[in-house]
């Protein structure tokens, strides 16, 4: 016990004083935005980083990771619940709940939102070089031989799985394993021509143009196309997946009401609005959305684009297992 | 043949270290890119004013400190304990440790701290980091000792206790001093594998133990960052000093 | 054993403090975690991760797949061209350094000072290299040799490189001992008889070399069996070998119980191979 003060002293944590610890996806808040909120509550927060969900997930599985607060994709709420692994919200702790965009009130994966708040809501699309002729507009065009080795994918089982139903028509959310047996296919069939399955690490190459097509976020992507303007984006027309990542509360979680602070914090319009400005995705708070006044049809696309897409949904324990062997053999292959 | 072997020695030495030079040359490279833009520290002042690098090199550093400290007192007496008199069960049960790859015990002491952990309500955290290290060095530890006392040899240990003294004494009088090179060389050893140590580090790490090569990993895996550049300049540099200080103690 | 002392311990008590340490570690933090991977090579994995308390032979059935024997069979031919490939660069090298005369501390500390270094460091160091915006392709695009960046990381020969560029040194020590513990007037005898300089090196001095290659391709092609941050770092994710696997299922895919069972069938690979590599007098503990 002795050693563990002093190496926590040594770590320079107040010792004693309150902490919180968040785990989320990486470029997910402003350079202020956790200052901020240390100034403005006293606390220290620890702020981790993550890539994937996957990534998330194997860390806070066993119940005992440490971290307090997490922002799991929709899908992956109810699972989290039935796996135990989040506390229920507390709603009068949460004033600033009001804010949330009317879509975001009652979300079909949450309705009472008891579990999560939605906290920025986004497409995958395939984001592209100007100079590719003819354009890209379908998930078919990132199986095309004339890319070949510039092409990346997504390192994401739902993603990558997804885009591959869809190219054949299927819902993203299938469970026929037929269906998912021939997306398994497709995707192996892609790897020779794929440069490396890369989530938003991807950006930096994209800019550089070493790679011409990724299958992105359509986040990244808008951060990308910021930075080179030889970058277009497109929402597949075959369709696409939309996903929405919620600030959820983990239930080993000691510092409750610190935790709901933290996500009221986040719930307040100012505080939205400096993370995407940063950040450059498309927030799930109306406030926020009203003082930003944003037309940018790559972060919120129009109805008609819109329409398209379909909602990641949580799936049958059987048909999850059933996909995480799939992108085993996808990886291996 | 001389010749040849002579330019052939050349070259593989610059193929082992051209990488590495390359590194620090770019290192202080104002660019982003691999292309020459003007010497440039800034890399190397991001790198001090990023609290998380900071954090994870002191986490680093204590992990190392603390684990080399236990994993050369065991090794030691381990190395010292075989050589009295053998025993082919840890002899072998050491070896199987040093073969097993390092991705199978670091998820083994993973699934092996989570299933006790439920029990005792602890999280992963530096401590398992530092039972980890100590976990995979001790074997290395006994062996860099033990071929010191091959080396010496039981003579000197033979006169001590003709001389009178006991086991114990002759031990911690004698054969210890004796032993100290083989000991600096061993926690030498020890001290560079679990500061090194990313594959067991990243599976057994918690929340506040996050370690040097975890966040160079993370830098690595993110793309083109030069501030990875400054980083391991800095580490090849300082590792770099310490073994050539220590070969140099060791020539007198 | 190899032990050559023989005085009486009329204290066999010291010696069991002694050990004590080293089987207190190895029993904990050893022995009872692969005993618990292998049990849960049995068990069934949970739904969304995790482990269920049934017993099942599935974990070990899927190892048959051909999916994964590949898996495994990818896995020693890389380690085995690593071997190959740093014997051939190091058995030069360490010729050289058994005959260079008053430098050779100097060399040898050349060639160990890399070892030394951080493992990551000189795996991203290849990173930098070859990417698309690295130096290689860098300097091939401003000499006009290439038009377009040439596709040199993320793939097998990439993990190769830096395979063998991580393991070299630990192919030359063990040739080195041993080279240079050769009788230098054996080669010049066998090169009085006339025998021309490479039939010396090919029947002569390779054979007596042979428990340093042994030694050496031990030391190489383990490590390289069970090699996970190389592949990750210069594979792309696109190679994927046994240490991948491992790590994968451990984290990502959450199947625990498979990557328990893979885990298993590595380790009874390497220590299928220590014996063979390892003979008695060589025993170091």
């Amino acid at each position: 016990m002795k050693r563990r003060v002093f190496l926590m002293g040594l770590t320079g944590c107040s010792s004693g004083g309150p902490r919180l610890n968040v785990f989320n996806w990486s470029n997910y808040v402003g350079p202020d935005t956790i200052r901020k909120f240390e100034a403005q509550s006293g606390v220290h927060v620890r702020y981790g980083i993550y890539e994937s969900n996957e990534e998330m997930l194997a860390r806070v599985q066993s119940g005992n990771s440490g971290w307090d607060v997490v922002f799991p994709s929709n899908y992956l709420i109810r699972p989290m619940r039935e796996q135990g692994l989040l506390a229920p919200l507390d709603r009068a702790l949460l004033p600033n709940l009001s804010n949330l965009d009317e879509r975001f009130r009652a979300p079909a994966w949450d309705e009472r939102l008891e579990w999560s708040l939605p906290y920025m809501w986004g497409a995958s699309g395939i984001v592209f070089r100007r100079e590719i002729a003819p354009k890209l507009t379908s998930w078919a065009g990132l199986w095309r031989e004339d890319l070949q080795g510039r092409i990346t994918m997504l390192d994401d089982p739902a993603e990558v799985l997804g885009a591959c139903l869809k190219k054949l028509g299927y819902s993203i959310n299938s469970t026929d394993p037929e269906e998912l047996r021939l997306a398994q296919r497709e995707a192996v069939a892609q790897k020779r021509m794929l440069r490396a399955y890369l989530n938003a690490e991807v950006r930096d190459s994209l800019i550089a143009g070493d790679v011409q097509a990724a299958h992105l976020w359509a986040t990244t992507a808008q951060q990308a196309m910021d930075a080179q303007s030889e970058l277009e984006f497109v929402y597949p027309s075959e369709g696409f997946a939309l996903y929405a990542d919620c600030a959820g509360i983990l239930r080993e979680s000691r510092r409750f009401e610190l935790a709901h602070r933290f996500l009221n914090y986040l719930l307040e319009p100012e505080v939205a609005v400096g993370v995407v400005a940063a950040t450059r995705t498309a927030t799930a708070n109306g406030a926020a959305r009203r003082l930003l006044n944003e037309t940018n049809a790559t972060l919120y696309p129009p109805a008609e684009v819109l329409a398209r897409g379909e909602w990641f949904q949580a799936l049958p324990a059987a048909a999850q297992r059933l996909r995480d062997r799939l992108w085993t053999e996808i990886k291996s292959a | 043949m001389n010749r040849v072997l002579s330019l052939y020695a050349a070259g593989v030495f610059a193929f082992l270290h051209l990488p590495l030079l390359v590194l620090a040359v770019f290192s202080v490279n104002g660019s982003r890119f691999a292309v020459w833009e003007g010497f440039s520290l800034r890399w190397y002042v991001s790198l001090f004013s990023d609290p998380q690098l900071l954090e994870a090199t002191l986490n680093s550093a204590i992990v190392a400190l603390l684990s080399t400290a236990f994993s050369t007192a065991a090794g030691t007496l381990c190395a010292y304990g075989l050589w009295k008199r053998g025993s082919r069960a840890l002899s072998g049960g050491l070896y199987l440790s040093l073969v097993t790859p390092e991705i199978v015990v670091g998820v083994a002491l993973l699934a092996f701290f989570q299933g006790i952990f439920r029990f005792i309500g602890v999280q992963l955290g530096m401590h398992t980091v530092i039972l980890a290290h100590v976990a995979f060095s001790i074997a290395y530890v006994a062996i860099v000792v033990a071929a010191r006392l091959r080396t010496i040899g039981p003579s000197l240990e033979e006169a001590a206790m003709d001389l009178g003294a006991t086991e114990w004494a002759a031990f911690w009088r004698v054969m210890l001093p004796a032993l100290a090179p083989g000991i600096a060389a061993a926690a030498l050893l020890a001290l560079t594998i679990s500061f090194d140590d990313y594959v067991i580090t990243s599976l057994v790490a918690g929340v506040d133990s996050e370690t040097l090569p975890m966040v160079i990993y993370a830098m690595a895996r993110r793309g083109a960052n030069p501030a990875i550049n400054a980083i391991s300049t800095l580490i090849v540099v300082f590792f770099g000093a310490l073994i050539v200080v220590s070969e140099r103690l060791r020539a007198e | 054993m190899g032990t050559i002392r023989r005085i009486e311990t009329p204290l066999g008590r010291l010696r069991f403090w002694f050990l004590a340490p080293a089987w207190i570690w190895w029993l904990a933090l050893f022995f009872a975690p692969l005993l618990i991977v292998a049990t849960y090579s049995f068990l069934e994995r949970g739904a969304y991760g995790g482990i269920e308390w049934r017993w099942t032979l599935e974990n070990w059935a899927r190892l048959f797949d051909p999916l994964y024997g590949a898996i495994l069979l990818r896995s020693f031919v890389m380690a085995g061209a690593a071997t190959a490939a740093c014997f051939v660069l190091a058995f030069p090298l360490a010729l050289f350094l058994a005959r260079s005369g008053p430098r050779r501390r100097l060399y040898l500390l050349l060639v160990i000072l890399p070892f030394w270094t951080s493992f990551l460091v000189r795996t991203y160091a290849w990173m930098f290299l070859l990417r698309d915006t690295g130096l290689v392709n860098t300097v091939l695009l401003g000499l006009g040799l290439i038009r377009e960046p040439l596709p040199l990381l993320y793939n097998h020969g990439a993990v190769l490189l830096g395979l063998v560029y991580g393991y070299l040194p630990f192919m030359v020590l063990p040739l080195y001992a041993t080279l240079e513990r050769l009788d230098p007037s054996l080669l010049e005898a066998a090169a009085d008889l006339g025998a021309r300089r490479w039939d010396t090196l090919f029947r002569v001095v390779v054979p007596l070399a042979a428990p340093g290659i042994r030694a050496g391709a031990a030391l190489v092609f383990i490590p390289c069996l069970g090699a996970y941050l190389t592949p990750d770092l210069l594979g792309g994710g696109k190679t994927v070998l046994v240490g991948n696997l491992v790590q994968s299922q451990f984290t990502t895919a959450r199947d625990w119980p498979f990557g328990a069972a893979v885990s298993l069938l590595l380790l009874l690979a390497v220590g299928l191979l220590l014996p063979a590599a390892l003979r008695q007098r060589e025993k170091v503990l």
